[in-house]
C-alpha cells in the first residue's frame, strides 16, 4: 500500500474524505476515513491530528439521537488515530476525555447507557488509548483538581462496567482502563516516573475515589468464583495498586497537618480529600474490613493464579503501606503464612520467596509493629489451637497448622517471646500433645517400612502371630491425614530450631514425666525438637540466627537419652509374660514333651487368649510398644542430628537398642533395627555388623553388668547372642572376658534360665568354630553338615505333631542305630581312645616340655564343655537337645587339642550314655561320635 | 519401683582389654581443663594403658618394662609427666605432652620387691623420690630430676623390720622437712625424718606384712592394710610419735591397697577377697562392699571428681561413681 510520508501528500488524500464525513455522517464515510488513514505514516498523521479529529469529534458532538453503529465506528477511528499519534495539548486531552466518557452516558438514568457491548468495548479501548497517547507533561497537568468531577464520572463508569457487565472482555477491558486512568498501568508506554510532588498530587486526587474503587473491586473480587479467574486477578491487581498508591507510607509521611489553601473552586474543593492522620486512620480501618473480606474469599479460591495474585497483594501492601494499614497487617500476614503450604507449587514457591524476602529485609523482625502483630497472632493461635485441633476436620487442621508453621518461620528467633510466656507455651504444647495422641485401641497391620531380612532382626520366633506386629506407621486418634503429621513434625522442628531448646526440652520433659498419657507425644515432640535444633532439615529464613552449639545439643541429647533408657521408661511390659509361665509349666510337666522350640510357639499363641487379661491391658501394652518405638526412633533421630558426635553416646545407648532389636514384638525390633541403621549412618559405620563389632567393648560392659541382675534384665543373654553373631575373631579377648561372666551366672541359675544361656553358648561355639576353623579338618563343610543335621532334627521334632509315616520310619531307624551304638560302641570308643593316644605322645615328644598356655578359644570351649556335662541331665528336653548341639560344637573346636578334649569326653561319656539309653532324641549323639573319632 | 532386695551396686563402667592382671592405677584429670580425664593402668605384662574416661577406650599403650609387672604409676604435679615403676628394676619417666609418649628418663632400681615408690614435690621443678634401696631393708631417697641420691634410710641393726612394703612421703604444712612413712614386712609402720635420717617413731600395727598405707596429713592420721583381716588406723601426735588408734576387723584377710579420697571423707580398700570396701574416714564406719571382680583386687585409685577405680587380677578395671550410690 502506498504510504504518504509527507503531511502535504497525506492532506491531499485525507481532505476529501474528511469533508465528506463532515457533510454526511455515515458509517461508510467513517470507515472510508479509517482505511485512508492506514496509508498515512505516523509522523504525517501527527501533523494532521487536529484536522482529522475534527470531523470525528464533530460527529460525536452533533446533537440529536445517533445510531450506535456510527458512534462505535467513530470511536474506533478515533482510537486508531490516537494510537498512532500523541496528544500534545491539554485542552484537547480534556475534551476528548469528556467526549469519550459521554458516549456511554445516558442523561436519563444514573447507570451507564444501555448500549451495545461492542460500543462499550470501543469506548473503553478509546479511553485507554487516549490516556496512553497523552504526551508526557500533559498527562500530569491533566490530573488537576478541576478534572475531578469528570474523572470521577469515568471511574464510576468503568467500575460499573466492570461490575455489572456480563461480557468477560468488557470487564477485563474496563479494569485495564481503570488501571490506566489511575496511572497504575504496567505497560511500557510510561517511561517517565513521577516525582514525589507529582505523586502526592495524584494521591490527593485519587484519594477521593478510594472508597468507591475499593468497595466496588471488593464486590467484584468476592463475587462468584465462576466469573473466571482473570477478572479476579486483574481486580486484585487494580485494588492493591490503587490502595498501595494512595495509602503509601512515603506519601503520607509528607502530608502536612493543615490543608493547603486550595486554589480550586469551592465545588471541586468539597470533593477533594485531605489525607491527614485521621483520614488515614479511618480509611485504614475501612480498608481492613475489605481486605479481610478479600483474603477470606481469595485464599480459598480454587484457581492458583488468584492465590498467587493474593501473595502479590500482600507483599505490595505490606511493603508500601505497613504503617497506614497497620491494622490489616495481621490478616495480611496470616493470608501469606497460610499459603506457605499451598497445594500449588508455584504459589508455594512465590510465598516462600516473599517470606524470605520479608525476613531478609527485616520487614518483620526489624519492624516492631510487625513483630508485635505476629506475636499477637501466634498468641491467639496458640490459645485457640487446642480447641481447633479438637473441632476441626483434617483439612482444617492442615490449614491451622500451616498457619502456625508460617508464623514460626516468619518470627524466627523472636518466637522465644511467645515461648517465654508460660501460658502460651502450655497452650501450644497442649495442642501439640493433644493432636499427636496415638490411637492405641487397635493397631492394624500395615507394612510401611521394609522388613529387614538381615539376621539381626531375624529372631523368627514370634513375628507373624502378634496382632500388632508390623507397623511403623502411626495411627493418631484425632487425624488420619499424613499431611497433618508432616506439618506437626515441621512445627516441632522449627520450634527446636528457633526456640530456646533448653526451655522447650525442659517443658516437654516435664510433660513426659507428668503422665503416661503425654509420654509418647512428648517423646515424639522431643525427637523432632532435637532434629530441628541440629538445623539439618530446616531452611533458615533468618541468616543471623545462632544455632544451638553441638556441645549444648549433645548435653541435651544425653539427658534425654538417659531418661529414655532409664529402667522405668525402657523396660515396659510389652507382652504378657506367657513365655516364662510356659517355660515353668513345661518344667513342671516333663511328660509334656511335644513342646519344642518350634512347637512351643504355636502352642503359646493358641493359649494366648486364655492368659491375656481383658482389653485395657492390650491397650496399655500397645501404648507401651509405641512408646518404646518412639523412643527408639528418637535414638535414631538423635544420632542423625549429632552425627559423629553420637559415637560418644554409644556406650550408653547401644546396649539398650540392641536389646530391643532382639525384642519379640516385631514392631519394636523393627524400630530398633531402624534406629541402629540411623546410628550406622550417623557415625559412619558401614553396616550393623561393623557398628556392633567396633563397639562391642561398650556392649560387653552392658552385658556383664546386667548379667549381675539377671532377674531385672532377662534379655541380656540375647544381646550377647546377637553380638556374638556379629563379631569376629578380633574380639576374642573381650568375648573370653564376658564368657566368664556368663558361665558364672549360669552356675547360679542352672534351673531357671538355662535355656537362654545354652543358646548363648551355642552361638558362642558356632562363632568359635567359625573364627578358628581347624586346619586339619575341612571345617566349613562339617559345620554345614552339623547345621543341616541339626536343623533337620529340629524340623523333625517340630513336625512331631503331624507325624508322617516317613518320619516314624526314619525315627525308628535312627533309634535302632542309636541303640546299636549304645550297646556296642562303648568299648569301641575306649579302643579308639587308646589307639589315638600313641600319636599324641609322639606329638608331645617333639613339642616343648612345658605345655604353653592354652589358646583362649580352647580354654573357653573347655569351660563350656564342662558346664554341658552337667546340663546333659537337665529335665527339659529342649535344653538337653541344645546341650547336645553345644557339646557337638565343643568337640569340633577342641578336636585339635586332644589333651583337653579326651578327659572331658571321658567325663561326658557316662551321661551321654545315659541319654542314649533312657532318652529318645539322640540322633545328635551320632554326630558327636563321629567327631570324637 | 526397685525390686524388694535392692540390687547390689554396679560399677559405672568396666574397662577391659588389658589382657593381664592390673597392678597399678592412677587418675589424671586433664591439666587445666584441657583434654579429657585419663586413667593410667599398669598391668602384669609390663604395659601401661592410657584410658580415656570419655570414650572408655585405650588411647595409647606404653611399653617399656620388658614384660615385667608395672607396680606403680604416678603423674608429676608439673604437667604431663608420668612415672612408672616396673619389676624390671626400672622407674621410667614418660613425657606425655601433646600426645607424645616417649621415655625421657629412667632410674635404675636396686631392689626387686613389691614396694611402690613415693614422690613429693619440693619446688617448681624439683621433687623427691623414695624407692626401695639396695639392701633388703633399705629405702633410698633421690632428688629428681637430677637423680642425685640424697640418702639411704637403713633401720637400726637390732630392729629387723624386714623389707619395706610401702612408702609414703609427706611434709607437714608447718615445716619444710620431708617425712617418710614406711610400712615394713613385720607389720610395723615407721616414720622417718629424712633430713636427720633417723626413725622418729615406729609402731607395730599388724602381725602380717603391711601391704599398703595412706596418710591424711590434715588430720595427721593414717591407715594401713596388711595381709591379715584388719585395717589399722594410726595417728601422729605433736611429738611425731605414732600411735595405733584402732583396728578395724574385716571379714576376709588381705588388703592389697588402701586409698583415702582426696577430699579426706572416705577411703577404699582393695581386697584379696575380690571386694572393694568403702569406709567413712573419720568414723571408719563401713559404707559399702562393692562386689564385682572375680579375682583379687590389686589396686584402687580415686579421681579428683570422686570416681573410684579398682584394678584386679581378673584383668578388669571397674570404675565406680560413689556419689550416685549414696
Amino acid at each position: 500500500m502506498a504510504v504518504f510520508d509527507t503531511p502535504e501528500e497525506a492532506f491531499g488524500v485525507l481532505r476529501p474524505v474528511c469533508v465528506q464525513l463532515t457533510k454526511a455522517q455515515t458509517v461508510e464515510n467513517v470507515e472510508h476515513l479509517q482505511t485512508q488513514l492506514q496509508s498515512v505514516s505516523d509522523s504525517a498523521l501527527q501533523e494532521l491530528q487536529q484536522y482529522i479529529l475534527f470531523p470525528l469529534r464533530f460527529t460525536l458532538k452533533t446533537p440529536g439521537p445517533k445510531r450506535e453503529r456510527l458512534i462505535q465506528s467513530v470511536v474506533e477511528c478515533l482510537t486508531f488515530v490516537l494510537s498512532s499519534t500523541c496528544v500534545k495539548e491539554q485542552e484537547l486531552l480534556q475534551e476528548l476525555f469528556s467526549e469519550l466518557s459521554a458516549c456511554l452516558y445516558s442523561p436519563k438514568s444514573q447507570k451507564p447507557a444501555a448500549v451495545s457491548e461492542e460500543l462499550k468495548l470501543a469506548v473503553i479501548r478509546g479511553l485507554s488509548t487516549l490516556m496512553h497517547s497523552a504526551y508526557g507533561d500533559i498527562i500530569v497537568t491533566f490530573y488537576e483538581p478541576s478534572i475531578l468531577p469528570r474523572l470521577g464520572f469515568a471511574v464510576s463508569l468503568l467500575l460499573g462496567l466492570a461490575e455489572q457487565e456480563k461480557s468477560k472482555q468488557i470487564k477485563t477491558a474496563a479494569l485495564k482502563c481503570l488501571q490506566v486512568l489511575l496511572l497504575q498501568c504496567d505497560c511500557q508506554d510510561h517511561p517517565r516516573s513521577l516525582d514525589e510532588l507529582e505523586q502526592k498530587q495524584l494521591g490527593d486526587l485519587f484519594a477521593s475515589f478510594l472508597p468507591g474503587i475499593s468497595t466496588a473491586l471488593t464486590r467484584i473480587i468476592t463475587g462468584d468464583f465462576k466469573q473466571g479467574h482473570s477478572i479476579v486477578v486483574s481486580s486484585l491487581n487494580v485494588f492493591y495498586k490503587t490502595v498501595s498508591f494512595i495509602m503509601a507510607d512515603e506519601q503520607l509521611k509528607r502530608i502536612s497537618k493543615v490543608q493547603a489553601e486550595s486554589t480550586v473552586e469551592h465545588r471541586v474543593a468539597k470533593l477533594m480529600v485531605h489525607r491527614e492522620a485521621d483520614w488515614v486512620k479511618s480509611t485504614g480501618g475501612k480498608l481492613t474490613i475489605l481486605i479481610k473480606k478479600i483474603i477470606e474469599c481469595v485464599s480459598v479460591h480454587p484457581h492458583w493464579k488468584v492465590r498467587l495474585e493474593l501473595i502479590e497483594l500482600v507483599e505490595t501492601l505490606l511493603l508500601k503501606c505497613s504503617q497506614s494499614l497497620v491494622e490489616s497487617a495481621g490478616p495480611l500476614l496470616k493470608a501469606l503464612v497460610g499459603l506457605v503450604n499451598d497445594e500449588s507449587p508455584e504459589v508455594q514457591a512465590q510465598c516462600n520467596q516473599v517470606l524470605r524476602h520479608f525476613a531478609g529485609q527485616k520487614v518483620v523482625v526489624g519492624n516492631r509493629a510487625f513483630a508485635d502483630i505476629l506475636s499477637e497472632n501466634l498468641h491467639s493461635l496458640a490459645t485457640s489451637l487446642p480447641r481447633l485441633m479438637n473441632s476441626q476436620d483434617d483439612q482444617g487442621k492442615v490449614s491451622s497448622l500451616s498457619l502456625l508453621l508460617g508464623y514460626l518461620k516468619l518470627l524466627g528467633p523472636k518466637v522465644n517471646f511467645v515461648l517465654n510466656s508460660v501460658v502460651h507455651l502450655q497452650r501450644l504444647s497442649k495442642a501439640l500433645v493433644q493432636v499427636l495422641e496415638l490411637d492405641v485401641t487397635d493397631i492394624k497391620i500395615v507394612e510401611e517400612r521394609r522388613w529387614n531380612t538381615d539376621h539381626l532382626s531375624a529372631s523368627p520366633k514370634t513375628s507373624a502371630m502378634r496382632p500388632w506386629s508390623q507397623v511403623q506407621r502411626r495411627y493418631f486418634r484425632f487425624f488420619t491425614d499424613e499431611r497433618v503429621f508432616l506439618l506437626l513434625q515441621q512445627v516441632c522442628q522449627l520450634l527446636g530450631f528457633y526456640g530456646n531448646l533448653y526451655l522447650l526440652v525442659d517443658h516437654f520433659m516435664g510433660l513426659y514425666h507428668e503422665s503416661v498419657f503425654y509420654r509418647k507425644q512428648a517423646a515424639m515432640i522431643l525427637n523432632e525438637l532435637v532434629i530441628g535444633a541440629a538445623g539439618l532439615d530446616v531452611e533458615d529464613l533468618h541468616e543471623k540466627h545462632i544455632k544451638t552449639s553441638p556441645e549444648e545439643l549433645r548435653e541435651i541429647v544425653t539427658s534425654i537419652l538417659e531418661e529414655y533408657t532409664s529402667q522405668e521408661n525402657w523396660y515396659l511390659v510389652t507382652c504378657i509374660k506367657t513365655e516364662e509361665m510356659r517355660e515353668e509349666l513345661t518344667l513342671k510337666q516333663p511328660g509334656f514333651q511335644a513342646i519344642t522350640s518350634g512347637a512351643h510357639n504355636t502352642c503359646q499363641a493358641t493359649s494366648l487368649p486364655a492368659f491375656s487379661k481383658p482389653s485395657p491391658t492390650i491397650c496399655s501394652m500397645n501404648s507401651n510398644i509405641w512408646q518404646i518405638c518412639i523412643q527408639l526412633e528418637g535414638v535414631g533421630h538423635f544420632a542423625y542430628s549429632l552425627g559423629e558426635d553420637f559415637r560418644l553416646l554409644l556406650m550408653s545407648v547401644l546396649y539398650p537398642v540392641l536389646e530391643k532389636a532382639g525384642d519379640r514384638t516385631l514392631l519394636i525390633s523393627q524400630a530398633a533395627t531402624n534406629s541402629m541403621m540411623d546410628i550406622c549412618h550417623a557415625c559412619g559405620y558401614d553396616s550393623l555388623q561393623h557398628l556392633i563389632n567396633q563397639n562391642s567393648d561398650y556392649l560387653v560392659n552392658g552385658i556383664s553388668l546386667n548379667l549381675r541382675h539377671l532377674s531385672l534384665h532377662p534379655h541380656t543373654p540375647k544381646v550377647l547372642e546377637v553380638m556374638l553373631r556379629n563379631s569376629d575373631a578380633s574380639l576374642l579377648p573381650l568375648v573370653a572376658d564376658v564368657v566368664q561372666d556368663v558361665l558364672a551366672t549360669l552356675d547360679q541359675f542352672y534351673d531357671k534360665r538355662a535355656s537362654s544361656f545354652i543358646s548363648v553358648l551355642h552361638a558362642l561355639l558356632v562363632a568359635l568354630a567359625q573364627w578358628f576353623p581347624d586346619t586339619n579338618h575341612v571345617g566349613q563343610p562339617q559345620e554345614h553338615t552339623a547345621e543341616k543335621e541339626e536343623s533337620h532334627l529340629n524340623q523333625r521334632i517340630l513336625e512331631n505333631n503331624a507325624t508322617t509315616a516317613e518320619d516314624i520310619e526314619y525315627f525308628l531307624l535312627s533309634y535302632l542305630k542309636e541303640k546299636d551304638v549304645a550297646d556296642g560302641n562303648v568299648s569301641d570308643f575306649y579302643n579308639e581312645e587308646e589307639q589315638s593316644k600313641p600319636p599324641e605322645v609322639d606329638e608331645k615328644d617333639t613339642g616343648p616340655d612345658v605345655e604353653p598356655p592354652l589358646p583362649v578359644q580352647i580354654q573357653i570351649a573347655t569351660d563350656v564343655m564342662e558346664r554341658c556335662i552337667h546340663l546333659l541331665s537337665d529335665k527339659s528336653l529342649k535344653i538337653r537337645l541344645k546341650v547336645l548341639d553345644v557339646l557337638d560344637l565343643c568337640v569340633f573346636v577342641l578336636q585339635s587339642h586332644k589333651n583337653q578334649l579326651l578327659p572331658l569326653a571321658h567325663r561326658a561319656w557316662p551321661s551321654i550314655v545315659q541319654r542314649l539309653t533312657n532318652d529318645d532324641p539322640l540322633a545328635v549323639l551320632r554326630a558327636f561320635q563321629v567327631r570324637v573319632t | 519401683m526397685a525390686a524388694p532386695p535392692p540390687p547390689s551396686p554396679d560399677p559405672q563402667f568396666v574397662l577391659r582389654g588389658t589382657q593381664s592382671a592390673v597392678h597399678a592405677l592412677h587418675f589424671h584429670s586433664g591439666a587445666q581443663g584441657q583434654g579429657c580425664p585419663l586413667l593410667f593402668s599398669g598391668s602384669q605384662n609390663g604395659l601401661v594403658h592410657i584410658w580415656s574416661l570419655q570414650t572408655r577406650r585405650v588411647l595409647t599403650t606404653l611399653d617399656n618394662h620388658g614384660g615385667q609387672c608395672v607396680t606403680w604409676l604416678q603423674t608429676l604435679p608439673q604437667g604431663h609427666q608420668l612415672l612408672s615403676q616396673g619389676q624390671d628394676l626400672r622407674l621410667c619417666l614418660w613425657d606425655l605432652t601433646e600426645g607424645r609418649n616417649a621415655v625421657v628418663d629412667f632410674v635404675h632400681l636396686e631392689s626387686m620387691g613389691f614396694c611402690r615408690g613415693s614422690t613429693l614435690a619440693m619446688g617448681q621443678q624439683r621433687w623427691t623420690l623414695a624407692v626401695p634401696g639396695k639392701g633388703t631393708d633399705e629405702v633410698q631417697i633421690l632428688e629428681m630430676p637430677s637423680k642425685t641420691s640424697v640418702c639411704t634410710l637403713k633401720p637400726e641393726a637390732d630392729a629387723k623390720p624386714g623389707m619395706p612394703m610401702c612408702l609414703e612421703l609427706w611434709q607437714a604444712d608447718s615445716s619444710s622437712r620431708p617425712l617418710l612413712l614406711v610400712g615394713y614386712e613385720d607389720g610395723s609402720v615407721a616414720l622417718w625424718d629424712i633430713s636427720q635420717r633417723k626413725v622418729c617413731s615406729r609402731v607395730a600395727c599388724h602381725t602380717e606384712p603391711v601391704m599398703s598405707l595412706d596418710f591424711d596429713s590434715q588430720k595427721t592420721r593414717g591407715v594401713s592394710g596388711s595381709a591379715e583381716k584388719a585395717l589399722a588406723v594410726w595417728s601422729l601426735d605433736e611429738q611425731q610419735a605414732l600411735q595405733v588408734c584402732r583396728t578395724h576387723e574385716i571379714t576376709n584377710p588381705g588388703i592389697a591397697d588402701v586409698k583415702i579420697r582426696p577430699d579426706h571423707r572416705i577411703l577404699a580398700t582393695a581386697g584379696w577377697d575380690h571386694r572393694i570396701r568403702v569406709f567413712h574416714w573419720r568414723t571408719m564406719k563401713p559404707l559399702a562392699v562393692l562386689a564385682f571382680h572375680s579375682a583379687a583386687i590389686h589396686c584402687v585409685a580415686f579421681a579428683n571428681d570422686g570416681l573410684l577405680a579398682a584394678g584386679s587380677k581378673d584383668q578388669r578395671i571397674s570404675v565406680w561413681s560413689l556419689y550416685t550410690q549414696t
